[in-house]
């Protein structure tokens, strides 16, 4: 036997780190990634001259330019492999580290949105823009808030390609979340209540004032952005263990589907707490 | 005897949609190289795939390298220690063949990344691709891309190797190197070879299994199955209707493969492709007659 043959199996923990690092790698080099980050520097050079006190176009861009593009990357990294499933399956590491692995690469997308929030923020703070009504804690939550859109649009991704076969279905996902964040978000234009905060808020990504170029009727919406934060961070963490049910087989996929079912009560509870929260329109 | 069994397989039967792809299959193996052969839909990938831990058998026990994969730390045991092309491999895109050897060598938790890289590199040029490592898959011929998929069943010299059709496509100066490649792999490691190519067998293996319907029909030395074809090969100027078999070869003269000498037939030496034709009987009955 050669030396080659008599190496030892490496930890679980090693492949997973050296899988999730070439994945990170793969999706740093994805055209639609990369496109992504384009329109990210672009937009900020375009409505930098426009910004107003709701900052809204700022907030949105990663979750739009990083978070939604990444689902697509996401969906099709994830199935990129099944051309050759068979030699795959046949491997030692199995589909739920496989999985947990494009989870981690979702980092990198997540990366940028922290880049863009901490530039928006450093710049926000050093210019002279008009005050908001949101408290400075609140402040960061919204914009984190962002970061947390750019993950989680690339982990819906990976579930929706772990979960869906038909071709199109990344596109479609992201279609999913563009259509649910609009139809929520929609609930701005009703009177302000807490069945319209929490049409808004069940959103994966949460407008937090009205958007008006002349700065007039500008208000911030009710609601905790904290518990919104934590609402979404729980849906991530929902769309990574659905991703990885997926894969699992036995006590492992039972122990996944307990923490999917913890997970979405958590979400349901963080959501409770972020519409319990005075609804009232706070005007700028 | 049956601590040298690398793969055993006791009435391991598999259905699909109630159609029976594998039968109640008894079969063992150790190292040295096995010839798979049959004819479409036979059940030599399903059998493969089974083997491959890919597909759980409907029915019968599998044990593989000395233990039953039924758990996931058995599974990943077993998974390091074997190689698998499957019958159809795609790739994904963007991937140069460096890369995909590399990301499989990854899931083959080759971690450590020198050692990985090296790796790659020896497989890779195994299969003589050495000097195409960069090049994308997509860029490769249909030939490269199937030595590309016999790499990464090559990585780490595994002890059980599952190659279903390894020289589809491959030209015959690449088929030789890749029969030195295997030739070398089967004196360390149990090779299992899925073929319609009956020379490959030939040349490579101590041992065929020929599946039909999901049952096995012969299970031997190669040389005895050759020996079943003797006296039952004639070559004639005339084909012969009777014949199990017959074409027109590269000389002129046909061969005719049966029982009953045709008039004025000369007797010529079988081969095991003349053999596994008649073996397999009104289901190989074809007259092929070349141009």
């Amino acid at each position: 036997m050669t030396a080659v043959a008599g190496r030892r199996a490496a930890p679980a923990e090693a492949t997973l780190r050296t899988l999730a690092w070439v994945e990170a790698r793969r999706w740093a080099r994805h055209p639609l990634f990369l496109l992504g980050c384009a329109l990210l520097i672009w937009g900020a050079v375009g409505i930098w001259n426009n910004l107003d006190a709701t900052f809204n176009e700022f907030r949105v861009a990663p979750a739009f330019c990083v978070g939604v593009l990444g689902a697509l990357v996401g969906c099709q990294l994830t199935r990129s492999m099944s051309r050759s499933t068979d030699a795959v399956a046949a491997a030692p590491a199995d589909g739920v580290l496989r999985t947990a692995a494009l989870c981690l690469a979702c980092l990198v997308p997540g990366a940028v949105g922290l880049l863009w929030v901490t530039w928006l923020y450093v710049a926000a703070m050093a210019m002279p823009t008009p005050q908001s009504a949101l408290s400075t804690a609140d402040q960061i939550a919204v914009l984190l808030s962002g970061v947390v859109a750019s993950v989680g649009g690339p982990l819906f991704g990976v579930m929706v390609g772990r979960w869906t076969r038909f071709p199109g279905a990344g596109l479609v996902g992201a279609v999913v979340l563009i259509g649910w964040t609009i139809l929520g978000n929609s609930s701005l234009i009703q009177p302000a209540s807490r069945l319209n905060d929490l049409v808004r808020l069940n959103a994966p990504y949460a407008f937090w004032t009205s958007s008006d170029n002349d700065h007039s009727h500008i208000w911030v919406a009710g609601g905790s952005p904290w518990w919104h934060l934590a609402y979404v961070v729980l849906l991530c963490g929902l769309a990574a263990t659905a991703a990885m049910v997926h894969e699992a087989v036995g006590a492992r996929r039972s122990r996944l589907w307990r923490i999917l079912a913890e997970l979405a009560g958590l979400a349901v509870v963080a959501l409770a707490l972020a519409v319990a929260a005075d609804p009232t329109r706070v005007p700028l | 005897m049956t601590a040298a069994r690398t793969v055993s397989l006791t009435g391991v039967t598999k259905r699909y949609r109630g159609t029976p792809a594998l039968d109640s299959v008894d079969l063992a193996f150790g190292p040295g190289i096995t010839g798979l052969l049959g004819p479409n839909g036979a059940g030599k990938t399903t059998f493969l795939r089974i083997v491959a831990t890919v597909l759980a058998p409907d029915a019968g026990e599998v044990r593989l390298l000395g233990r039953i994969p039924d758990t996931p730390d058995r599974l990943a045991e077993v998974r390091r220690r074997l190689g698998y092309l499957p019958q159809e491999m795609g790739f994904p895109r963007g991937f140069t063949a460096f890369g995909f050897v590399d990301y499989m060598a990854v899931l083959k938790e080759w971690t450590a990344r020198a050692p990985r890289h090296d790796e790659v590199r020896r497989v890779l040029s195994l299969v003589d691709l050495g000097d195409l490592t960069t090049k994308r898959i997509s860029a490769l011929s249909g030939g490269q891309r199937r030595r590309v998929a016999l790499a990464q069943a090559l990585l780490g010299e595994p002890e059980l190797l599952l190659l279903d059709e390894p020289t589809t496509g491959v030209d015959p100066e690449q088929r030789v190197t890749l029969r030195q490649v295997l030739s070398r792999a089967g004196e360390r490691s149990t090779v299992l070879l899925s073929t319609h190519q009956t020379e490959d067998v030939a040349a490579l293996c101590d041992r065929v299994v020929v599946l039909d319907a999901g049952r096995v029909r012969f299970d031997g030395p190669v040389v005895d199955l050759v020996a079943t074809a003797a006296g039952r090969v004639w070559l004639a100027d005339a084909p012969d209707r009777a014949a199990r078999a017959s074409w027109r070869t590269g000389s002129g003269r046909h061969r005719n493969v049966g029982e009953a000498a045709p008039s004025g037939a000369e007797l010529a030496e079988p081969t095991l492709e003349d053999a596994y034709l008649l073996l397999l009987g009104d289901r190989a009955r074809t007259t092929a007659v070349a141009a």
